[in-house]
């Protein structure tokens, strides 16, 4: 007998072959190494698809994760506005807490970014008896110059929500404004440095 | 989504993103979804424990690009980012529950443990992508005959991709053999 073909596999291992083929293609798969291999090969790739339990996620949350990179990252209509995502470089929540060191509320949280050589230092507080958080930071460059009457925007949901322009010394700060997911925006004459959900709003 | 973006390797894609590409981040989601949703899901949680660990998993994404440019497997970190997630979630419900964290060690099913979810969603995640790789009509064909819930009978799947009964078997066939030499290359058997 010719070898097997995929297709007189596939049958058998579907248990569709004809009674009086059956046989003969049983006689042929113990006597042929390279056939039998094959019906192996084939079982084990069928039982890889059939197995497969890797659930197709609700279309409405792969949306929304899909649109979670629009709000900032998408260059403004007609503009030329260079776009750089900093990199996160430190996270005080990373970061194991002290042995034995004891506090009421929750810990500020320090956190660095990087694009280049401009670093953002951030600072988060968040007020426990009002539910808001306090943001505050510094737009430092690895040079001596210091960004200073920068516009830094605080966006949530595809909306700019709060502005404001840094100080002398390139710090900036956002008060009490509600806990929500934020990215937040530093406009450098270089191009617009986003620090991708500076916050993140409690599950 | 353009068919180009499918054919971009993991780093091209993550280097567009950094670029602002949107379709690049969609490219990435697309490509991805199946594998960060399926380890929630291996972990037994609910709908919406699963939900919540898919979000989580791409603001991280997100946030964590620029570390990823020059990694060739972003499935591996997402494997990696995905299980902790869980972790995290199911160690945060125990201790809402009043469990004891101890038992924590390993998921729902005590013969599953993490690293046998990482191999086998690894290797699923291998199977899909070469399911995407074939030819259109093949890719449907498997996709209808193998992956859709619904499972359409070969009536329903000839309607569909307008072809007679007669030859789905055939066709199945060879791209059964396609898929199978494309698994080869990538070290499945």
């Amino acid at each position: 007998m010719r070898h097997l073909t995929v297709e007189n596999i596939m049958t058998y291992i579907d248990g569709q072959s004809l009674l009086a083929e059956k046989p003969a293609v049983e006689q042929h798969l113990s006597s042929c190494s390279d056939c039998s291999e094959l019906r192996q090969e084939l079982h084990s790739l069928v039982s890889h698809l059939q197995r497969d339990t890797a659930c197709e996620p609700p279309s409405d949350l792969v949306q929304w994760g899909v649109e979670l990179f629009q709000p900032v990252m998408q260059p403004a209509a007609g503009g030329r506005i260079r776009k750089i995502i900093a990199a996160l470089v430190f996270d005080t929540f990373e970061q194991p807490a002290l042995a034995g060191v004891r506090r009421v509320g929750a810990p500020p949280r320090q956190l660095l970014f990087r694009a280049g050589d401009v670093d953002v230092d951030v600072k988060i507080e968040a007020m426990e008896a009002n539910d808001r958080i306090t943001l505050v930071g510094q737009v430092l460059s690895s040079g001596a110059k210091f960004f200073d009457n920068t516009p830094v925007k605080l966006e949530s949901h595809g909306i700019v929500r709060y502005k404001t322009r840094t100080n002398l010394v390139g710090e900036f700060s956002f008060d009490e404004v509600p806990k929500d997911t934020y990215h937040l925006s530093v406009d450098l004459p270089e191009g617009q440095i986003t620090l991708f959900c500076v916050h993140r709003a409690a599950a | 989504m353009e068919a180009k973006y499918k054919q971009y390797t993991d780093t091209e894609l993550v280097s567009l993103c950094l670029q602002g590409d949107s379709r690049a981040w969609e490219a990435l989601i697309l490509r991805y979804r199946r594998l960060i949703y399926s380890i929630p899901v291996r972990f037994s949680f609910t709908s919406a424990d699963a939900s919540d660990v898919f979000q989580a998993v791409c603001l991280k994404l997100i946030e964590h690009l620029h570390e990823l440019k020059d990694e060739t497997k972003v499935s591996a970190w997402l494997i990696t980012t995905t299980t902790r997630q869980c972790i995290h979630v199911r160690s945060q419900r125990f201790r809402e529950t009043g469990g004891n964290e101890d038992e924590l060690e390993e998921p729902a099913d005590p013969s599953e443990n993490v690293e046998s979810i990482r191999v086998q969603v690894e290797e699923q995640q291998t199977v899909r992508e070469s399911v995407d790789q074939l030819p259109d009509r093949c890719r449907q064909l498997i996709e209808l005959l193998y992956f859709d819930n619904r499972s359409p009978s070969y009536e329903d799947v000839g309607r569909m991709l307008e072809m007679p009964v007669a030859s789905i078997g055939p066709t199945r066939a060879r791209c059964l053999d396609k898929l199978r030499t494309l698994l080869r290359r990538r070290g499945i058997k």
